[in-house]
């Protein structure tokens, strides 16, 4: 598919000029679980995350090497970090209504486990977890990952 | 949660480490898996068992040179930078909470989903969804930070503003009967799909009460 030239100029346009807009955050979810030395980076800020904090599309999940953190998405997707570990909320899109779904998960290392949700039932093509190396594609289920620092 | 697998856990790695400093040296034989001289990079991606349901789904694992599907609880893959994933193989129950055991013991609660309907041209629920009520209660008491979505239904007859309407109005009736029953309103999100995510596929303008119906997400 080719987008129009004057369709990515006016997109350009109007991410530079009206960055309130472009970075509207859109909450994908809540902390259930976290224990230890536990992050939510955001922006490339730290912010030690506590049960019942809103998880952003965009953001990061950090522990250090007595952290965990466990978040459940708005699809009933689930995701858990052991200790030494980083993922990142690359894309979560969750409106059934309007047919958009999409989840993007990146785990940057360590140990992480992954639930599937409402998304990976209604559209499984429209989940893919990458690490590093690979990427996974599911068929509503549960994944375990670990990533060699 | 208890501190019961979390001890478990550091009990068992802590053996783990003992017998790693104090054993024989292995200096050749069989290793476990996830064992090996791990560079790093390396991966490791296991499929499990779902927890609720039993059910177990499919991964494939791929990257530019090559992909290896999982199919079966416990099937494993390892994969490094620039090979291609290596063959599934099994791994024990045992293996898996020695090397994921950190993260899964910090998943969160099984959301749950619930269905209720309303007697025809209603805002009446019916018995058998009236009686789910107090199950829903429980499932939201159970956790420390619920999130509890109540999501109003239609099917096709009526224009699609109507029916969002309608579905706005359902959802509505539902949240003020949890409320009544003891649930902390400011938990609670309220909002309408209208006619535009049945549960049964029709033609517009066609009356299905299936489709009428509330849906409630706990997590």
């Amino acid at each position: 598919m080719t987008i129009p030239r004057w369709v990515i100029v006016l997109t350009l346009v109007l991410a530079s000029t009206t960055p309130a807009l472009s970075q509207e955050p859109v909450a994908a979810g809540r902390i259930k679980v976290a224990s230890g030395s536990a992050f939510i980076v955001r922006e490339s800020k730290m912010i030690p995350a506590q049960v019942g904090h809103v998880v952003f599309v965009a953001d990061g999940l950090r522990t250090g090497a007595d952290g965990r953190i466990g978040v459940t998405l708005k699809d009933d997707t689930r995701v858990s970090l052991g200790p030494g570990s980083e993922v990142r909320l690359d894309r979560f899109v969750y409106a059934p209504q309007d047919g958009r779904l999409g989840l993007v998960l990146k785990i940057v290392r360590g140990v992480a486990a992954y639930v599937s949700g409402q998304i990976a039932k209604l559209s499984p093509d429209a989940v893919r977890l990458e690490t590093p190396a690979a990427i996974v594609g599911v068929r509503g289920t549960s994944l375990a990952i670990r990533v060699e620092p | 949660m208890t501190d019961g697998p979390r001890i478990a856990i550091l009990l068992a790695t802590l053996v783990a480490m003992l017998a790693a400093a104090c054993g024989p040296r292995r200096i050749a034989g069989p290793s476990r898996p996830g064992d090996g001289p791990s560079r790093p990079g390396d991966e490791m991606i296991v499929l499990l068992r779902d927890s609720e349901g039993g059910t177990i789904g499919r991964a494939r694992v791929s990257n530019p040179s090559g992909s290896t599907d999982l199919a079966a609880a416990r099937d494993a893959t390892q994969v490094a930078e620039n090979e291609p994933p290596g063959p599934a193989n099994t791994l024990s129950e045992a293996d898996v909470q020695r090397i994921f055991g950190g993260a899964l013991s910090a998943l969160p609660p099984v959301p749950r989903r619930f269905t209720l309907n309303f007697r025809f041209e209603s805002n009446e629920l019916t018995d058998e969804s009236r009686a789910l009520l107090p199950v829903i209660l429980n499932a939201v008491k159970e956790r420390s930070v619920p999130d509890v979505v109540v999501i109003g239904h239609t099917d096709t007859t009526g224009t699609p503003e109507a029916n969002f309407a309608l579905g706005l109005k359902r959802a509505m009736t539902v949240r003020n009967l949890l409320v009544e029953a003891g649930l902390d309103a400011s938990a609670i999100e309220v909002t309408s799909h209208g006619e535009r995510d049945p549960r049964i596929y029709t033609a517009d303008g066609t009356p299905e009460p299936r489709n009428r119906r509330v849906e409630i997400a706990v997590r």
